[in-house]
C-alpha cells in the first residue's frame, strides 16, 4: 500500500477506533447506513456541530479528535431517544457517553466547561458524604472561581440565590447534608 | 406486600414532596417499603459522564443492600432506577466486579408501572374516596424510565400508558399527546439554560396546546425542570403533579392542602376549583 493510498490509510485508522470502542461497551458501530433516525429523534441536534449520524461515521472513519474536541459529546443528554430508535441497534448514546468519558480523562478541554466541572463537583460531594445534599453541591460549584466570575458577571447567581431561598422557605433545601454510614466502603472503588 | 426501597438523594432533598407521597401512596395500598440500610447516592449523570467504573459499582452497593434484606425492589427516582438495571446489567454479563455480593437477578420496579398492574389497579379503583372528577391532565413520562427499552423491559416505549391507567383509575381524565418521552432537558441547565428552556418551555407550551390543566410526573428532576421554567414565559402557568400526589389526594380520607405549598407553580387554585380540597 501506497503513503498517498488515502482511502485505506483511513479505513485503517477507522478499524482500530471501531475495535476499540465496539470492544469497550459492546455496541456494534459497523451496521449503520446512515438513516439518520438518531439525528432526527434527537431533541438537541439542532445545538450540536457533529450530529449523531456524524459521530458513528466520524468513527468508522477513525476521526477520534475531531469527535473528542467537539461540542457534542457534552451537549448529549443521554436521552436514549437514538438508541431506541435506531434499526440496527447501533447504540449511539452510547457511543457519544464513551466519547465523553475518554474526553473527561484527555487533556483536551471540554467545549462546555461547566457541565464538566459540575459533574467533577457532584462526585467529589458523592465521596464525602456517600449521598448528595442539592445545597452543597450548588454551592460548591459556585465556589469554583471560573464559575463564580462568568455567574456575578451575568448577574445569575442573584436569580439563583432568590430560586434557593424559595426552595429553602418550602423546606426542600437543607443546610445539613444527610451522610451515608456505608461511604467508606464507596470510597474504596479506586476509580475517578 | 413488602418491598426494599431506594428513595435517592432527590427524594430526601429537593423532591421531597416526592418521597412523602410515595410512602402515603404506598401505605394507603398496604403496601409496605422497606428503605435499604445505609444506601448511598446512584451516581447519576455524573458518574455515568466521567467513569465508567463508577457508572456500573456505585448503584451495585443499593442493589446488594435490597438482595441482603431479601425483597424486591422498588425505585421511584428514574434516574436511580435506570442507572441500577444498567448497573446490574453490566455485573450479570460479567463484565465488572462487584464489591459487594450480587446475584444480578433482582427484579427492580418502577413505581409507574408496579402500580398499573391490574390487581394494584383494581385496588386503586375501590379505594378512591374523591374522584379527581374534570381534572384533566397529559402524563409526562420522560427518558429514563422507559429508555433504552431494551434494559427497562417497556414494550410501548413510544407511547407508555403505565401513568394514564393510574390516573384514569383515579378518575381524572388522561390527554393523549405526543411528547410523553421527550426530554425534559435534565442537568442540562447548569451549563447551557438556553438548552435547557429551550426542552422545558416546549413541553410545557404542548400540554397547553392539548388543552391540558396539569402536567402529571413521577420523575424528580422533570418536574423541577418544567415548574420552574414557566415564570420566565407569562403564559398560563400549568401546576406540575407526581403522580403519587392524586393518588394520595384521591384516595387519603383527610386531604392534606399544606402538602402541595412545596410546589413553586401554586397547584392550590386549580384543586380548588375543581373542588377537591376542603
Amino acid at each position: 500500500m501506497s503513503e498517498t493510498d488515502g482511502f485505506r490509510e483511513i479505513t485503517k485508522k477507522g478499524n482500530k477506533l471501531l475495535s476499540k470502542i465496539q470492544g469497550d461497551i459492546g455496541v456494534n458501530i459497523n451496521s449503520c447506513y446512515q438513516c439518520e433516525r438518531c439525528t432526527n429523534s434527537c431533541p438537541v441536534a439542532e445545538f450540536m456541530d457533529i450530529k449523531p449520524h456524524q459521530v458513528i461515521r466520524y468513527v468508522q472513519l477513525g476521526y477520534r479528535e475531531e469527535v473528542l474536541n467537539s461540542r457534542t459529546i457534552w451537549v448529549c443528554l443521554s436521552c436514549e431517544m437514538c438508541t431506541a430508535h435506531c434499526p440496527n441497534e447501533v447504540g449511539v448514546a452510547e457511543v457519544i457517553i464513551c466519547f465523553r468519558n475518554w474526553a473527561a480523562q484527555s487533556h483536551f478541554e471540554s467545549s462546555e466547561g461547566e457541565l464538566e466541572i459540575f459533574y467533577r463537583k457532584f462526585l467529589k460531594e458523592l465521596n464525602k458524604f456517600g449521598r448528595i445534599n442539592e445545597m452543597w453541591l450548588m454551592a460548591s460549584l459556585n465556589m469554583d472561581p471560573k464559575i463564580l466570575f462568568k455567574k456575578l458577571q451575568s448577574a445569575e447567581i442573584f436569580s439563583e440565590l432568590k430560586l434557593a431561598y424559595t426552595l429553602m422557605s418550602k423546606g426542600r433545601l437543607h443546610f445539613l447534608p444527610k451522610k451515608s454510614n456505608a461511604v467508606k466502603e464507596l470510597r474504596k472503588i479506586k476509580a475517578e | 406486600m413488602e418491598y426494599a426501597y431506594y428513595p435517592g438523594c432527590s427524594l430526601e432533598g429537593t423532591a421531597n414532596d416526592y418521597g412523602r407521597s410515595v410512602l402515603a401512596a404506598f401505605k394507603l395500598l398496604d403496601i409496605t417499603l422497606k428503605e435499604i440500610p445505609n444506601w448511598t447516592c446512584c451516581g447519576s449523570t455524573a458518574a455515568h459522564s466521567l467513569s465508567h467504573v463508577k457508572t456500573v459499582l456505585l448503584p451495585c452497593k443499593n442493589i446488594a443492600g435490597a438482595e441482603e434484606l431479601g425483597l424486591e425492589l422498588v425505585s421511584p427516582c428514574p434516574m436511580c432506577y435506570n442507572r441500577l438495571l444498567y448497573a446490574q446489567d453490566q455485573i450479570k454479563k460479567r463484565l465488572y466486579d462487584s464489591p459487594w455480593p450480587l446475584s444480578g437477578e433482582l427484579p427492580i420496579h418502577d413505581p409507574t408501572r408496579l402500580l398499573s398492574a391490574p390487581d394494584y389497579l383494581k385496588q386503586i379503583k375501590e379505594r378512591v374516596i374523591r374522584p379527581l372528577k374534570g381534572l384533566r391532565v397529559v402524563s409526562y413520562y420522560g427518558c429514563q424510565m422507559v429508555r433504552p427499552p431494551k434494559l427497562t423491559g417497556f414494550k410501548e416505549f413510544q407511547n407508555p400508558t403505565t401513568m394514564d391507567k393510574i390516573i384514569e383509575a383515579l378518575g381524572a381524565t388522561s390527554l393523549d399527546w405526543s411528547y410523553k418521552t421527550t426530554c425534559c432537558g435534565a442537568s442540562i441547565k447548569i451549563g447551557r439554560k438556553d438548552i435547557g428552556n429551550f426542552l422545558a418551555q416546549r413541553l410545557v407550551q404542548k400540554a397547553l396546546d392539548f388543552g391540558a390543566e396539569a402536567i402529571v410526573v413521577s420523575c424528580p428532576l422533570c418536574q423541577f425542570n418544567l415548574d420552574s421554567v414557566q415564570f420566565e414565559t407569562g403564559n398560563k402557568m400549568l401546576p406540575i403533579f407526581y403522580f403519587t400526589e392524586l393518588m394520595v389526594l384521591a384516595m387519603e380520607e383527610q386531604p392534606m392542602p399544606k402538602h402541595f405549598k412545596t410546589h413553586l407553580v401554586d397547584p392550590i387554585p386549580l384543586l380548588h376549583s375543581k373542588s377537591l380540597l376542603t
